[in-house]
């Protein structure tokens, strides 16, 4: 109990709300980057037999990529002084983080994209916008995910919380460290998913009452 | 005969102190300077052999370059710029102990200094270009090195690799650091020896980077050259006063070098000089005044003294350091392919694993694991599966609680957390050995995957009591039918588990991507080399994938027929 308190009147519950605007950061840019890969892979889905014959492989190798394994491989082939024009173009630790969650958020975005349209095609506008809970979805999986930084080296809030075990010598103590850890993520973890049953709750109650007045 | 009474004891006292003060041969009372030894005389004589040829020798092209530092009256010393303590240059003015040094070994030949900034990459290419003729810049003395450059010896520094790491993490030796993560550069020799004691890296590109990783807290503990932390760690460092020196170990003779060919006589003259130099305590003194690390020069100040080393010098002379790993018995055929495919096919992939025995050692060994990881953490996700399945089923809200409480932590859990906590856990239950990693990392992989997996088939079990309007209890048809229907999820949740495998290698699983990783710690090729490692787990993901599929068509015709 007195390892509690004092943990929680340490810097600890601060540094590691601070290091999870990382998580938050690192998830956001693999989205964005993720969508503007995944989106016109979703198009080409949709687009004929021809296009996914050829999209189709690509998705699976993305699919079956572990983003642990890429996050290594890009930190070893990037070049730490890359630069155009003069302009430095190395990406941080966050950034490498970020673009080995790609594959997996392009992925997603072209599958869940694919079905958005073929919703929206059959004229299942309800069906098309369970897209946008989708996505928040994988923004939380990919803050989960985010903190494989910690392998590499960002401080990221797994990085903050090993930093914080490593304190403490006691397997006891270490435990209650580690269960603040959970408890921020699991905070952010549930509250998307409760917002994500929310939102598909109401569109399926837009959609039943759309279905009732017709 | 009053006299003769008074002047006995005199006498007596004074032969007594003479006796109590005189100095055994070759050793010198303390702040006095010794006599002059052999190597004192035999320089003398060499450098009078050298000079009787003067100046006629200064016009021949192929005299040693010993004759033409004495026609020059300069001895070109190719030194670092940049080196805090040994070699540092500001606003013209150049100090540090190597600088220090080769003033004493230029003032011992008679002749003034001239400054040659060399990098660690261009140390051996300005000896051998003419560029300078003599480097003294914080070079390991090794046998790749022996057949570039002629090694002066003795020795006139050694370093070796300590741990640092914070002060109030104690830390005694090896044992201590078993599981742990070391921020290391690539390709420092002494990775293979950390690599080797369990202990995980993290890789940096230079050393520059290591002091900074150790302040913001991306590493805990950080392994390099003693003389490299020497100054961080000096009472105004920047790793003061959090960090410390915790251990070393692997010891690297540093020699100062002259040119392969045509430098036999410098040499000689340098050899004589170290000799003297560790003998009358110059090194010692310079390394004191500049306050860096001693323990080795008061070493070779008490060996070099003794007549055993003045007696046969060669007797005390430290070997250079053998750091050519054994090549792999087919080393040479992997080297004719490669030489085949960038003739070829233009490729030359770098193929570290392949060339030497620690390496292949460790690759095999890295697949083999990966290989247990993978299937371990199936069945682990399989068994984890259907036990919170059966509980989540059963008609007991407690137990129902319970389950949803376990998966509800899980979830909220991310892997590389949840990995370390079962690590944490496995490590005070058992000694800590690579087994009890991998095994810690099955368990997790299958916690994690199995509890998702699960909860599908609790919530599957309910869905089916609706429809049919079965009651509470969880019977075998009811659970088998719950299994069929959550298939896709359990099956989705084994190619996840499969994939989540190289994270293991964080925890210290030996598994490839570990493997790799300890290997390009001191190996090159690190583009090639984790390409493999890529290409080696999606195709392992994509084999889970074709065979769960096979498994779906199974169960769904086996439903089908039934």
């Amino acid at each position: 109990m007195s390892t509690l308190l004092d943990l929680l009147r340490s810097g600890y519950p601060g540094d590691l709300a601070a290091a999870m605007v990382v998580n938050f950061r690192i998830a956001g840019l693999a989205l964005v980057m993720g969508l503007a890969l995944g989106l016109p892979l979703a198009v080409g889905l949709a687009g004929g037999r021809g296009w996914r014959r050829i999209i189709a492989p690509v998705l699976g190798v993305m699919r079956a990529a572990p983003t642990f394994v890429v996050m290594f491989y890009l930190l070893n082939v990037i070049p730490h002084d890359l630069s155009l024009a003069g302009i430095d173009l190395a990406p941080s630790g966050p950034m490498i983080v970020a673009l080995s969650l790609v594959p997996y958020a392009a992925a997603y975005g072209a599958d869940n994209g694919g079905e958005a349209l073929s919703s929206f095609r059959r004229g299942s506008v309800e069906g098309a916008l369970l897209f946008l809970p989708n996505i928040v979805r994988a923004f939380f999986v990919l803050v989960m995910s985010s903190s494989t930084g910690a392998a590499i080296g960002v401080s990221e809030g797994v990085a903050v919380v090993l930093r914080e075990a490593d304190r403490w010598p006691q397997l006891g103590d270490k435990l209650i460290v580690f269960a603040i850890g959970v408890f921020a993520f699991g905070l952010v973890f549930q509250s998307g998913f409760a917002l994500i049953r929310l939102a598909v709750h109401r569109i399926g109650r837009r959609h039943r009452r759309a279905a009732g007045s017709a | 005969m009053i006299g003769r009474l008074f002047l006995r004891p005199v006498a007596a006292v004074l032969v007594a102190l003479l006796a109590l003060t005189t100095v055994p041969a070759g050793a010198a009372p303390e702040g006095a300077e010794p006599a002059a030894g052999p190597a004192d005389v035999a320089l003398d004589r060499l450098l009078g052999d050298v000079r009787a040829r003067l100046p006629a020798a200064c016009a021949d092209p192929a005299a040693d370059r010993l004759v033409g530092v004495l026609c020059s009256g300069r001895l070109r010393v190719g030194v670092r710029d940049t080196y805090p303590l040994f070699a540092t240059e500001q606003g013209g003015r150049r100090s540090g102990y190597d600088i220090d040094v080769a003033r004493a070994l230029a003032d011992r030949l008679g002749v003034v200094p001239e400054w040659v900034p060399v990098r660690p990459a261009t140390r051996i290419s300005t000896l051998a270009e003419g560029g300078a003729d003599v480097v003294i810049a914080t070079m390991g003395h090794n046998t790749r090195r022996d057949t570039q450059a002629r090694f002066i010896r003795p020795h006139y520094y050694r370093s070796e690799t300590i741990i640092v790491g914070p002060r109030e993490v104690p830390l005694r030796g090896w044992g201590d650091l078993r599981g742990r993560t070391v921020c290391t550069t690539i390709g420092n020799y002494a990775n293979a020896h950390i690599v080797s004691r369990d202990v995980r890296v993290m890789l940096f590109d230079g050393a520059s980077r290591l002091p900074e990783a150790l302040r913001d807290g991306t590493c805990r503990f950080a392994a390099h050259d003693d003389s490299f932390f020497a100054s961080y760690l000096g009472s105004d460092g920047a790793l003061q006063p959090g960090f410390e020196r915790k251990f070393g170990f692997d010891p690297v003779p540093w020699g100062m070098a002259v040119a392969a060919a045509g430098s036999a006589e410098l040499a000689r003259a340098l050899e004589l000089v170290s000799q003297s130099m560790h003998r009358d305590g110059t090194f010692l003194s310079i390394a004191r005044k500049t306050g860096i690390f001693t323990t080795f020069l008061e070493d070779q100040e008490q060996l070099w003294r003794s007549p055993a080393c003045a007696r046969t010098p060669t007797d005390c002379l430290i070997p250079a350091l053998n750091t050519v790993p054994p090549p792999t018995a087919f080393a040479s055929q992997v080297e004719r392919g490669l030489a085949w495919s960038e003739r070829h096919l233009g490729l030359s992939p770098a193929l570290p694993m392949l060339l030497t025995q620690p390496a292949w050692d460790l690759f095999v060994a890295g697949i083999v694991n990966s290989m247990i990881l993978v299937l371990g953490a199936l069945a682990a996700t399989l068994a984890f599966a259907l036990l919170v399945g059966i509980v989540s089923a059963l008609p007991f809200r407690a137990t129902r609680l319970l389950s949803w409480l376990v998966v509800v932590a899980l979830q909220s859990s991310p892997v590389l957390l949840t990995l370390v906590v079962v690590t944490a856990v496995a490590h005070v239950l058992f000694t800590y050995s690579a087994a009890v990693a991998l095994g810690a990392a099955i368990v997790a992989l299958g916690l994690m995957n199995g509890a998702n997996a699960g909860q599908a088939i609790g919530e599957a079990a309910e869905s089916l009591r609706r429809e049919q309007g079965l009651g509470r209890k969880l019977t075998l048809p009811l659970f088998g039918a719950a299994l069929i229907r959550s298939l896709t999820q359990i099956l989705s949740f084994l190619v996840n588990a499969a994939k989540g495998t190289p994270v293991a290698s964080f925890t210290g699983a030996p598994e490839l991507l570990a493997a790799l990783t300890d290997i390009m710690s001191f190996s090159a090729g690190r583009g090639d080399t984790y390409a493999i490692v890529l290409v080696f787990y999606i195709g392992v993901v994509t084999l889970v994938v074709w065979g769960c599929n096979r498994a779906r068509a199974y169960v769904e015709r086996r439903s089908l027929a039934g």
